[in-house]
């Protein structure tokens, strides 16, 4: 009963967040574009790494909002016309990539540590004790 | 061939040739190289598959409609694409028809271009690539070219398939594996699969072009990369990174 009770909250949560959360990974509006983002927890740290083509490290801006949740932005190194991904029905230009995410252990914003290689952002933040 | 999926013929199929399979998975290593093929060869649509299990997609070029599984080919050769990932719950009916047509088609050889998940891809220097195969003598086809074999481990989706069904129906049948990201487009990885499919079937595509495209190909295929991350998360992918029970 209550495996059954656990399978319906998680078909439950999959319907809203079909509804709530599918939305495009590009706005024209802000010029941006979403990045590809993995993220992991061990048991010493968060690991983050966001996938950045286009892009230079000195460009690369992190941002911590609170105490759990990361700003990532990144300006491209060159405008991508909405025409050249594909997207003919609107006219507009991609010029940076823009990231919002929540880290879901509590940890060591100020220890963040930050490695950029080819295109790949690395961001490790110790977990709290 | 089931009657829920069709192999629709547009021109007349060579027999004989080898056929080459690119499919969304891991690091889009399959689709990245298979389009490289068909757009450095220049081949043309040959057949396309059609199916009411899939969803109710086209894909769009030059305002006309495609299926989102086709078949290019020319001479000696046809390859597979799928511009969108096989939905897990009919991935064994689509790959099925596909074999089938193959195995119709006379084909000498079937080849899945794919990847194997590493960590901190991105800090490798060099990128190593795998085959396993349906039987001995199509591993052998592999060892002779000095590609290293996979010899244990598990294997999870089209290429799955395509092994299982070679080892029963005859067919050789290879799946070639380079070294990729898990969720991030890898042209890298896809331009070290062509590599190795060129020493076992002789076809020649400029992979330094593959390479210069690099970025563009991250920065298009994150879309397919973000659907393809949902339907392997379903096919429980990240089995293959399991430890075997058994090691012979």
């Amino acid at each position: 009963m209550v495996d059954e009770y656990f399978s319906d909250l998680e078909r439950w949560i999959e319907r809203f967040e079909g509804v709530y959360t599918e939305r495009p990974s590009w706005n024209l509006r802000e010029s941006s574009i979403e990045p590809l983002r993995e993220m992991s927890v061990t048991p010493r740290e968060v690991l983050i790494t966001v996938d950045l083509p286009f892009t230079s490290k000195d460009t690369v801006k992190i941002k911590a909002v609170g105490r759990s949740s990361l700003e990532i932005t990144a300006k491209m190194n060159r405008t991508i016309r909405s025409v050249d991904l594909g997207i003919v029905h609107l006219k507009g230009v991609f010029e940076k990539y823009s990231s919002y995410l929540h880290v879901p252990v509590p940890v060591y914003m100020s220890k963040m540590t930050v490695k950029y290689k080819k295109g790949i952002l690395e961001i490790r933040l110790p977990r709290k004790r | 061939m089931s009657e829920a999926v069709k192999i629709v013929e547009n021109r007349k199929i060579p027999s004989g040739a080898t056929l080459i399979f690119g499919f969304p998975d891991v690091g889009l290593v399959g689709i990245i190289a298979g389009s490289h093929i068909v757009d450095e060869l220049k081949l043309e649509e040959v057949a396309y598959v059609e199916s009411s299990l899939l969803p109710p997609l086209v894909v769009l070029h030059d305002g006309l409609p495609h299926s989102s599984i086709r078949v290019f080919g020319d001479g000696d050769l046809l390859v597979v694409l799928s511009e969108v990932p096989v939905p897990v719950e009919v991935i064994y009916p689509i790959m099925d028809a596909l074999i089938e047509w193959g195995k119709a088609k006379n084909a000498k050889l079937m080849i899945s271009l794919g990847g194997i998940p590493i960590q901190d891809r991105q800090d490798a220097k060099e990128l190593k690539a795998f085959a396993a195969a349906s039987s001995s003598a199509a591993l052998k086809i592999a060892e002779d070219k000095q590609i290293e074999i996979l010899t244990e481990g598990y294997m999870v989706g089209t290429q799955a398939i395509l092994l299982q069904r070679g080892a029963n129906n005859g067919v050789p049948s290879i799946t070639l594996l380079a070294q990729c990201f898990y969720n991030y487009p890898d042209p890298e990885a896809a331009a070290e699969v062509l590599k190795q499919l060129g020493k076992i079937t002789g076809i020649k595509t400029d992979i330094a072009k593959l390479l210069e495209k690099g970025e563009e190909i991250r920065l298009r295929a994150r879309d397919v990369m973000k659907r393809t991350q949902e339907e392997m998360s379903k096919m429980k992918k990240p089995q293959e990174m399991d430890i075997p029970i058994y090691v012979s």
